[in-house]
Order: C-alpha cells, then structure tokens, then sequence
C-alpha cells in the first residue's frame, strides 16, 4: 500500500487519487504573442527530472480535489504537500549520493561515478 | 423499489439479513442534494434552512432537521434527506441563499443508498476498501469517499442498527450499484448472509 496525504482528507491509498502532471504550469497571459515554439513548449513540453519535482495530484475518489505535492521522482519519497492557493514550499531532501540510491561504482551514473587511482591508466 | 412512475436501481434485489452479524438493505429515492460555496459565505444562510451548521471538519458531518449534511470536499457538501422532500429543500436553500455565490443540484437519482450494518460490517466492507474502518479511525458521523473494489462510492457511518452494531451507508452512483450490491452480498456470505434467488440478468454469480 503507497499512502499519498490529502491535504484535506489526511492519508489515504494511492488508489483514490489520480496524477494531473507538473505543478506551476502558467498558462500564458498573452497566447496571441507567442511564438509557435513558445506555445508548443506550454502545452507539451514538462520537467521530468530524477529528483525533487512538483507535481499536482487530485484526490478523485474521495474530496476530488487538486492539490500539489513535492516527491522525490527515484524514491517516491513525498517530501511535502499543500494546497492548490498555497506557496511552493522549499524542502530539504536528503537524498542520496545519487538521485535513486544506486552504488556511485558500477551505476551507469557518470556525473558521481568515482574513478579510483588504479583505473586511470598510464 | 418499484413505483409507478420510476424505479430504483435495486429494485430487483430484496433486504437480505444474516440477523446481528450483517444485513443489507437499499434505501431507495433518498433525496441527495449537492450544496458548494464558501462555508464563510453561505454557512448561516444554510444552517437556517438545515437546522444544522455545515460540518467544516473534513470528513465530518451533520445531522439537521430530518436530514444529514455531509462533508464531500472543503467547499461542497452533500444535503441527504427523506424521499420526495429533495425539491422543496433545494427550493428553500435557494431562496435563502440568493444573491450568495453557491450552487446546488438534485442528485437523487444520479446515486442510490445502500445501507449495510451488523457485527461484522466492518469486516465486510474491509474486503472492498483501503480505509481504516476500525471505530477510532472511523467514528459514527464520519463520511469518506474511496474505492469500493472498482467502483467508486461514499461511505457514511451512520449509526447504529437494532444490536448495537455499527451501520453505515454507502451512495452509489446508479450504474455500479448492482455491482456493489453483489460484492456486499457476497462478502458477507461467510458471516451467513443468505443467497439470493437467481434473477434474471445476475452479474455475479452468489452460489458456490
Ligand atoms: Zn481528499
């Protein structure tokens, strides 16, 4: 069972909510002005990064309501939720020498990877 | 129920019983009538009409004058009340409400009640559903929407049945109410719930 908290209803399984994507999607005040490139990247292009990421969530089966919530996409650790009219707030992820907790030797992740001595050559 | 003019979506099923352990009953044509607004706003106005305040605790309700007021969401909440009274209370709250930003819509006919109770209703409905039925999680008056195996519904702890024990209602949206009605019935088997008489166009099969 994976508990998502409404922040109305409290803790509830994930089975009563559903995903609405990322949060803080401004529609463009003046879409007549945009470019055609400008208005594709509105309506198809998102953030999907291995980390933190607001995203809206809306609790369907039980106050059908929207709501935002921070998690931490290689974890699925939530790190906050607040409502629709309420600030980003900032959190403090402890996260992992790598985003998902993966061994920094042998990952696959070269930004962390560490290069011991003897595997430099020459 | 059948009457001349409509009939229920339960109609076809009969009240089954299993005594105190569980018994299982459709409340036909309750009136349910949708309020939203701004509990600031139209609070008072309301509560002159319902004889009660709108319940502001999530998951919370009200009991009004020969009605209920459930809390559905932080600006809606539910008006249920006896069968055929549903127009006039919306005519009322309408009129008390005027010139106030709100809505209200008759939903009698979109949901249905079923009614189910006894001493081991919560392990019943526990085979359906994620929530914490349990009384401390679940105290009488509290009121939480979820998944009902693949239907969605609102659960309602009441109150109490002749034994003392709990007694819930869950509405239903009018399509997936045989559904539910079947999975009651078929959770509460073991506890000696009866078989029901085949009947033509059965969706699940009760008999083993
Ligand atoms: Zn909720």
């Amino acid at each position: 069972m994976f508990l998502i908290p409404c922040p109305y209803c409290g803790e509830r399984d994930q089975s009563e909510f559903a995903y609405a994507y990322q949060a803080h999607v401004h529609r463009p005040k003046d879409p007549d002005r945009l470019t055609d490139k400008e208005w594709a990247d509105f309506v198809f292009i998102r953030d999907n990064p291995k980390g933190v990421f607001a995203e809206r969530w809306i609790h369907a089966a039980g106050c059908r309501r929207y709501f935002n919530l921070m998690r931490n996409t290689a974890t699925d650790e939530i790190l906050a939720v607040y409502r629709i009219d309420e600030p980003q707030p900032k959190v403090e992820p402890a996260l992992p020498a790598t985003p998902s907790g993966e061994a920094p030797i042998g990952s696959g992740n070269d930004a962390v990877k560490v290069v011991k001595p003897a595997e430099r050559g020459s | 129920m059948l009457e001349p003019d409509r009939r229920s979506p339960l109609h076809h099923r009969t009240e089954i019983s299993a005594e105190e352990a569980a018994h299982l009953r459709e409340l036909p044509f309750q009136g349910k009538i949708v309020l939203r607004g701004d509990a600031g706003s139209i609070g008072d106005a309301a509560a002159d009409v319902l004889g009660a305040q709108l319940p502001v605790e999530p998951c919370g309700s009200a009991l009004g004058a020969n009605l209920a007021i459930l809390w559905i969401g932080p600006d809606e909440w539910w008006i249920i009340t006896e069968a055929g009274v549903e127009r006039d209370t919306q005519a009322r709250l309408s009129v008390a409400l005027q010139g106030r930003h709100h809505q209200t819509v008759d939903v009698t006919d979109y949901y249905t009640t079923i009614e189910v109770a006894g001493l081991r209703v919560i392990e019943m409905l526990s085979k359906l559903t994620t929530l914490d039925l349990h009384r401390r999680a679940f105290p009488l008056g509290r009121v939480a929407g979820s998944m009902f195996a693949q239907t969605q519904a609102t659960l309602w702890h009441a109150g109490s049945d002749e034994y003392d024990s709990p007694s819930f209602r869950l509405f239903v949206r009018w399509t997936t109410a045989d559904y539910l009605w079947c999975l009651l019935a078929e959770a509460g088997r073991e506890f000696g719930l009866p078989v029901q008489e085949p009947l033509a166009g059965e969706t699940w099969r009760l008999a083993r």
